[in-house]
């Protein structure tokens, strides 16, 4: 008898999930999939608000990555309104400069968060460790230091977030054509100086290197259970540079196979020439593929592992020093190993702090011209925006008539990209942990958690709810009756 | 209702210095749930503890153990769904790390606990419990929550404080 195994919700992800593992007679697996099961529309919502209310309103979305969603909402008024990278026009230094400063306090701030809060618990308590122990109120207890150190990388993230973008969360700052205010030189030296409560840049950029010292700790310890779990080959996007190293805020959209050679290259405002998204009836989380390579082998990844294949060089010094640390280890081919994405992450929570104090050094920030007004024929009623959300590529595309009401919004977020490749990562973590086993322990359902939570998953903004996260456990038999339940 | 907690006396006067916090919990986009932000209004309005800091959040955050410890008293706001509570409860909270973490929550014990481990200090900590009803997607409160405030107002209004047996719970 074939039986089902279900793990609803899926804990400390963000949003609600569920995962059923189908088993045969033997206890083989021969199917596993990550459902997303609560649905928001706000693409629908959206429709008849007027325009400029769309960086504003679809930001809510989200309560952690809401910077890259009024960033990316905000490049795709630019082109509405005709002053944007889609008319090839493009935006002023000070604009631009204070967008990508804002996006990288969110970067870093995000990354923190999903790395010592989410993932760290796990590195230090183990994967079989009891769920009160394994999260970050065990690390209180085990180590308060770096939990203090974690909390100062978090305040100073917030406090540069809430002063570049207006607000502590959902911010206001960015408008089409450019943003309402610079950075004050108070302003600016609070950050790079610090002040009572508050880190210097040089004590956030020394913090940050804590991550990636835990993990190479980590995986010293543990290399075979990291490097062999979940090992899932994927096609890589990010948006790059003219020089193909990673752009967190504009650039070209690049994808490489495993040998990283470049699969497809083009400009975001032509994604819909190359990608289309499916459907199933499992699932309220689309997923989007490479129409000519279809469904399958056409499906990418994207986010921290992905951007650190195709990114040939980062342009600052810690952050290069380890990313080729992390191109050595696979001798030149893409990293598809599922754990290493918290290396990666790591990485780039470091890179985020550079070049914070790069841009903190630019005179830029202080310039009074922050708004490109268009000319009077200049609106085109049509915009795209892409950036590189700390979860990965976030694209964000509206259509509104001649009075400014939005009639088309359509936003395929990161966790949407990786759809297929978070459903690769469960059936690989399923057929090595769970198949032949006649139980299920709570080790073997953490681990597909491990698995699906290496990729900091926003089912919020795929679909979005917010939850608390119990985890329940049901086995189905092939005539779909439960056999066995277990929750916790 | 928390088993870290303690019947409170605590009066309006006492909050009134600039090394008090006053956080409202909640959102008032979720009918009752905007008690805690109600009861911060209603103080700004009066032009009450005007020294304090006070802060509005969705939720707690670890952060607001690194918040509360630069500071002596702090008074959190929340609506509760306990039907223990009838109108509203004063009580003193402890620290405990209940392992409750989630991304989208963090008991005030565990923010207590977290302040002692981490900073090595602990302020005296009170929850004023507003008891509310219904919790969809629209704003403003319900009658029957609304009246659960105004009897919370009225208590500190009249600088009352008194002792209950168990958490502090007023029969309205």
């Amino acid at each position: 008898m074939s039986r089902k195994l279900v793990i609803d919700p899926v804990t400390r992800i963000e949003g609600h999930g569920k995962v059923t593992i189908q088993l045969d007679d033997d206890n083989n697996v021969t199917d596993a999939k990550l459902h997303v099961v609560e649905f928001r529309g706000f693409e629908k919502l959206i429709q008849g608000h007027p325009y400029w209310e769309a960086p504003m309103l679809l930001q809510r979305i989200c309560g952690i990555c809401f910077v890259s969603h009024h960033l990316c909402g905000a490049k795709a008024l630019d082109d509405m309104v005709g002053v944007g990278l889609g008319s090839g026009i493009p935006m002023l230094p000070t604009a631009e400069k204070v967008r990508r400063l804002g996006h990288y306090a969110q970067q870093l701030q995000s990354h923190v968060t999903a790395y010592f809060y989410l993932v760290v618990p796990e590195m230090l308590f183990g994967m079989d460790a009891p769920p009160e122990q394994r999260n970050v109120l065990g690390l209180v207890e085990q180590n308060p230091a770096l939990v203090k150190r974690v909390v100062a990388l978090r305040k100073w993230g917030q406090e540069l977030i809430r002063t570049v973008l207006g607000k502590r969360m959902h911010g206001i700052s960015s408008v089409p054509g450019g943003v309402s205010k610079n950075i004050s030189l108070e302003e600016r030296d609070r950050f790079l100086n610090g002040e009572e409560g508050l880190l210097s840049i040089d004590e956030v950029i020394e913090y940050a290197q804590e991550g990636l010292k835990l993990f190479y700790e980590f995986h010293g310890q543990h290399r075979e259970q990291v490097d062999s779990f979940a090992v899932v080959p994927s096609l890589d996007m990010c948006l790059v540079n003219d020089e193909g190293n990673v752009d967190y805020y504009h650039g070209r959209i690049r994808i490489l196979d495993e040998d990283k050679r470049i699969v497809r290259e083009f400009d975001y405002h032509d994604y819909l020439e190359h990608f289309s998204e499916a459907t199933e009836e499992w699932s309220y989380m689309k997923f989007p593929f490479l129409k000519d390579l279809g469904r399958e082998k056409g499906s990418v990844r994207v986010g921290p592992l992905a951007r650190m294949n195709v990114t040939k060089t980062l342009s600052t010094p810690l952050a290069q020093a380890a990313l080729e640390k992390f191109h050595a280890y696979t001798g030149g081919k893409s990293n598809n190993m599922t754990l290493h994405t918290n290396w990666a992450r790591a990485i780039e929570i470091i890179h985020s702090a550079e070049l914070i104090k790069e841009l903190l050094h630019d005179p830029d920030l202080q310039n009074e011209q922050l708004l490109m007004t268009p000319a009077d024929n200049a609106w085109t009623g049509e915009g795209i925006g892409v950036v590189e959300a700390p979860r990965g590529t976030l694209l964000h595309h509206y259509r509104a008539d001649r009075s400014g009401s939005i009639s088309f919004a359509n936003l395929i977020v990161s966790t949407t990209q990786n759809n297929s490749v978070i459903n690769r990562t469960v059936r690989s973590v399923a057929q090595d942990y769970i198949s032949g086993k006649a139980e299920i322990t709570e080790g073997m359902m953490n681990a597909i958690e491990v698995g699906i939570r290496a990729y900091d998953p926003c089912l919020s903004c795929a679909t979005h709810a917010l939850g608390q996260m119990p985890l329940e456990i049901s086995l189905f038999n092939a005539e779909g009756q439960i056999v066995d339940a277990q929750r916790r | 209702m928390h088993s870290a907690v303690e019947p409170a006396r605590l009066s309006l006067a006492d909050l009134s210095h600039d090394d008090c916090l006053i956080y409202g919990i909640g959102n008032v986009g979720r009918q009752d749930d905007g008690l805690g932000w109600a009861f911060v209004d209603w103080l700004e309005v009066a032009g009450l503890c005007v020294d304090a800091e006070r802060v509005r959040n969705y939720q707690l955050f670890l952060e607001d153990a690194d918040l509360i410890s630069s500071k002596q008293k702090v008074l959190f706001i929340d609506a509760t769904r306990s039907p223990e509570v009838s109108t509203f409860s004063l009580y003193r909270a402890r620290a405990e790390l209940d392992f409750s973490f989630t991304s989208h929550a963090i008991s005030i014990p565990s923010i207590i606990a977290t302040c002692q481990l981490c900073f090595e200090r602990q302020p005296e900590v009170y929850v004023l419990a507003i008891r509310g009803y219904e919790w969809e997607l629209q704003e403003g409160l319900t009658i029957a929550a609304k009246s659960n405030l105004d009897a919370a107002i009225a208590h500190f209004s009249a600088e009352l404080t008194e002792t209950h047996s168990g958490p502090a719970t007023r029969k309205g």
